[in-house]
């Protein structure tokens, strides 16, 4: 009982200090807390493919950028669409998007894998841009309307000109995402998804199709990209190509994944807060975004491949080393 | 002849010799990646740091030739240097650790670019022997575009012989083929890959030389032509050589005549060109599997 | 039809390069039968070609009286195939424990499930944990298996082959690069845990062969030489000459 309980304080702790973030921090780190829960999941949803299956996508922005646009338009075209439906268009197109997509990336790893997200990812953005009668071309799309947050007859929340609300909204989505990709990756099925990435050879003759179950992770991972994206839109009220489906979009997520360390689910959580915090710090000095990326990207492959949760192992494994040093100089 | 055709066959010779460039670079990433398994994300930032480097070369010494000499040259002693000290050290991690890191090195150079050179346009002219047209038949042709064409030629050529016919060639394909077996016949490998590696951002480097009278030196380079020469690479199918040679005269022609008839949808062709040959055949036209 | 395993007139060829050359073999059921021959004989290739790796490029294979032929491994795994590899495939950042479980939850069939946590599943665990117990892994349970000595990790090998309940399981060389007592134990190992299976390995220890065997295909050039007994091998003059053949060729390189 004492041990269930001790387990579960952290998460309490956690949840009381989220749900009085707007209270201590105020407007301007409101919209800091959103957007890094919103880059959290999407980071953790590719990591579903680059950590837990060991595919490397170079276009997850497609997703990102089908579920921002996915609502956007519901919410522009269809008159009073309420909230949930409309996250769920964004998420809908998301994984609409990858049931098209992964019959053509499933048979191939790797480099190809790579590269043809490269391909897939330029092609949607080329078509964003071109096509302005739906899209907005370059300036996208903005001021939708906000739905507010109700449940009919009980209760009704704005989010529109309501940062505090529309964070407690964001962080109960993104949450929840979080946990649901966490239980993912704990159910039988994370199991072989980390055999695949092992040996994906073996999983074949351990009698489980590789295919498809690469095809249910790319999906589920595609799903939560959508989640993000959406929930990025209607934060932000604005989708345009290049900050939903441009290259760096896609860059954004392996960054941070490459940061916090790809063998920890929680590890791109941290990626996000550490990449956060150098937005934050550094580009108050600097504007130079590419030579600080280049340099994070260098510096991390080659002295720390994996980031911050592999470091805080290693650590932790010398911590003991050392403890048991000293314990048995003592006896 | 009317003005018409010579106005296609300008048009053409345009898209060939843009064609032939991509082709220079395009063989330099399939080099690499045929010989050592990299596909090097940087090799569009290494074409674009050879234009700049012509740029301050021709600055100093105001000779396009002294720079066509010494810019690949720097250039592929920065890839050499790059691959030494930093993509061996990650080979170890297969295709992720190298893609990744190529591409930290391409934004480091393109940051660097921008932090040296500024993010403006700088113009390079072309030599005057180079410049005005040549009368071949009823038609006009641009000098410097047959130029152009003439030197890719050139350089493929010399890279053909020295990798198919001279001992060195032999020694790197053997090293391709069974590392362990070369490295114990006392061939030192790693120099020989450092090799493939310098001569792969030297061609580059080349193409980036002569691309940049036509269209001046500036950041955006390593995006718009280096991107192109991904694409041609990938899909005419990483490692082929005839696959690249075939996409990139498809892309010059395409880039030349198609923004002369739907300027708008050139580069929804390109790029919808090879999601769609890369949605038939994942490892490219002539790729073969990993 | 006693016969689980059959091929009948098979032929495979890389780019031209003929591997095997009419291959008939015949597995009966409940025997163990090893596949010997001298380097290059195409025995993995063979292997390969009836766990689906490979299509032949002629040919059929039959199993249980089906024809499997360029069927999948997963396939032929859901069939009741099992095998290991030459060159150790387990799943390297796995712990011993998850490996093995990769094995018990194909064979209950438990694949596409998304809402049980597998760590609550305890039927699983617990028959992971008695297969760990039978094959002496119980003490390395949450190794890493990049921890494990090449024994045990050889052992792990052969017995992900087995984890899924197989019929017919294939081994191929498992005692290569073994010490002396780590052979001894994974004979013992085999023979302990493929009771009432039937059982092909390819091997070049003869001592091993001899030990377990309870019929002998020798393999050469892709055809095969001879069946029978581990006596009547002993005496054939052509399988003596084809060895011998073979080491004087290496001799003169």
């Amino acid at each position: 009982m004492i041990d269930k309980m001790k387990r579960w304080l952290p998460w309490a702790a956690l949840i009381i200090a989220l749900a009085f973030v707007p209270k201590i921090f105020g407007i301007y780190y409101m919209n800091f807390f959103i957007t890094f829960a919103v880059f959290a999941v999407f980071s953790v949803s590719l990591n579903l493919l680059l950590g837990y299956t060991g595919l490397l996508s170079f276009g997850h922005a497609m997703y990102f950028g089908a579920g921002g646009y996915g609502t956007a338009l519901a919410l522009k075209y269809i008159w009073n669409l309420p909230l949930l439906p409309a996250l769920s268009i964004g998420i809908l197109s998301a994984v609409l998007l990858a049931l098209i997509v992964c019959p053509l990336v499933v048979r191939v790893g790797g480099t190809a894998f790579a590269m043809m997200h490269m391909a897939f990812a330029q092609l949607l953005y080329v078509i964003a841009l071109k096509s302005r009668f739906i899209t907005g071309g370059e300036d996208g799309l903005a001021n939708f309307r906000i739905p507010p947050f109700s449940i009919p007859g009980v209760v009704s929340f704005p989010l529109e000109g309501a940062p505090a609300n529309f964070y407690y909204f964001a962080i109960i989505v993104l949450g929840a995402s979080l946990w649901l990709m966490w239980f993912f990756t704990k159910t039988p099925f994370g199991q072989i998804q980390v055999g695949i990435r092992d040996n994906a050879k073996r999983i074949d003759y351990l009698g489980f199709k590789v295919t498809h179950a690469k095809a249910v992770v790319y999906i589920v991972s595609a799903a939560f990209a959508g989640v993000a994206g959406s929930v990025y839109a209607m934060f932000q009220n604005v989708v345009a190509p290049d900050g939903y489906l441009g290259l760096l979009v896609s860059f954004t997520p392996i960054i941070n994944t490459m940061l916090g360390g790809i063998a920890s689910f929680f590890g791109p959580v941290w990626g996000t807060a550490i990449y956060a915090l150098i937005e934050e710090i550094i580009f108050r000095y600097t504007d130079r975004v590419e030579l600080v990326i280049g340099i994070i990207f260098v510096l991390v492959i080659m002295y720390a491949p994996l980031g911050f949760s592999g470091l805080m192992l290693k650590l932790k494994f010398k911590w003991m080393m050392f403890k048991n040093k000293r314990m048995r100089q003592a006896a | 002849m009317d003005v018409t055709a010579s106005m296609y066959a300008a048009q053409a010779i345009h898209g060939i010799a843009f064609g032939m460039v991509l082709f220079l670079i395009a063989a330099g990433l399939n080099v690499i990646f045929g010989m050592m398994g990299i596909l090097n994300l940087a090799h569009g930032a290494f074409f674009m740091l050879a234009a700049y480097f012509c740029y301050s070369v021709v600055a100093m010494t105001g000779s396009f030739w002294a720079a066509l000499l010494i810019a690949p040259v720097l250039t592929a002693l920065v890839g050499v240097f790059v691959e030494r000290f930093f993509i061996r050290k990650v080979q170890i991690m297969g295709a992720m650790g190298e893609l990744i890191l190529t591409l930290g090195v391409a934004m480091l150079i393109l940051g660097g670019v921008k932090f040296f050179w500024g993010t403006e346009n700088l113009p390079i002219s072309v030599p005057p022997v180079l410049e005005g047209m040549v009368h071949i038949g009823a038609l006009d042709y641009p000098i410097y575009r047959i130029f152009m064409i003439v030197l890719a030629l050139v350089v493929l050529a010399i890279m053909t012989l020295l990798l198919y016919k001279t001992r060195l060639g032999k020694i790197v394909r053997a090293a391709v083929s069974d590392r362990e077996m070369v490295n114990a016949l006392g061939i030192n490998v790693p120099l020989v890959f450092m090799f493939v590696f310098g001569i792969g951002v030297w061609m580059a480097g080349i193409g980036g030389v002569v691309i940049a009278p036509i269209l001046t030196v500036f950041p955006g380079l390593a995006d718009q032509v280096g991107m192109y020469a991904f694409i041609v690479v990938v899909t005419g199918g990483l490692g082929s050589l005839k696959g690249a040679f075939i996409v990139s005269i498809i892309f010059g022609l395409l880039s030349s005549f198609g923004i002369q008839f739907f300027s708008q949808l050139a580069p929804v062709l390109i790029v919808g060109f090879m999601a769609f040959v890369l949605a038939i055949k994942p490892h490219g036209l002539f790729g073969v599997k990993e | 039809m006693n016969n689980i395993l059959e091929t009948k007139k098979l032929y495979h060829d890389f780019d031209g390069l003929q591997v095997l050359f009419d291959v008939n073999l015949q597995i009966r059921k409940g025997e163990c039968h090893a596949v010997i021959g001298p380097n290059g004989a195409g025995k993995t290739t063979l292997f390969n070609v009836i766990t689906g790796t490979y299509k032949p490029s002629k040919g059929k294979v039959f199993f249980k009286g089906a024809d499997v032929t360029g069927k999948s491994p997963c396939d032929l795994c859901r069939m009741g195939i099992g095998r290991s590899f030459q060159i150790t495939t387990t799943f390297s950042r796995l712990t011993t424990f998850q490996n093995i479980r990769l094995g018990i939850l194909s064979k209950k069939g438990v694949r596409f499930n998304f809402f049980t946590r597998v760590d609550k599943m305890e039927d699983i665990t617990r028959e992971t944990d008695e297969l760990l117990r039978r094959i002496n892994l119980i003490g390395e349970r949450n190794f890493p298996v990049s921890a494990l000595s090449y024994g045990k990790h050889r052992a792990l090998e052969i017995s992900l082959a087995m984890s899924t309940d197989p019929d017919l399981v294939l081994l191929d060389e498992f005692a290569a690069g073994m010490s002396r007592d780590e052979t001894h134990n994974a004979v013992e190992l085999i023979k302990k845990m493929t009771q009432g299976k039937t059982v092909v390995l390819i091997e070049h220890d003869m001592d091993v062969v001899f030990s377990l065997a309870d019929r002998i295909t020798v393999l050469h050039r892709g055809q095969i030489l001879a069946v029978g007994t581990p006596q009547e091998i002993r005496q054939n003059q052509e399988v003596k000459d084809a060895y011998l053949g073979d080491l004087e060729v290496s001799a003169v390189c």
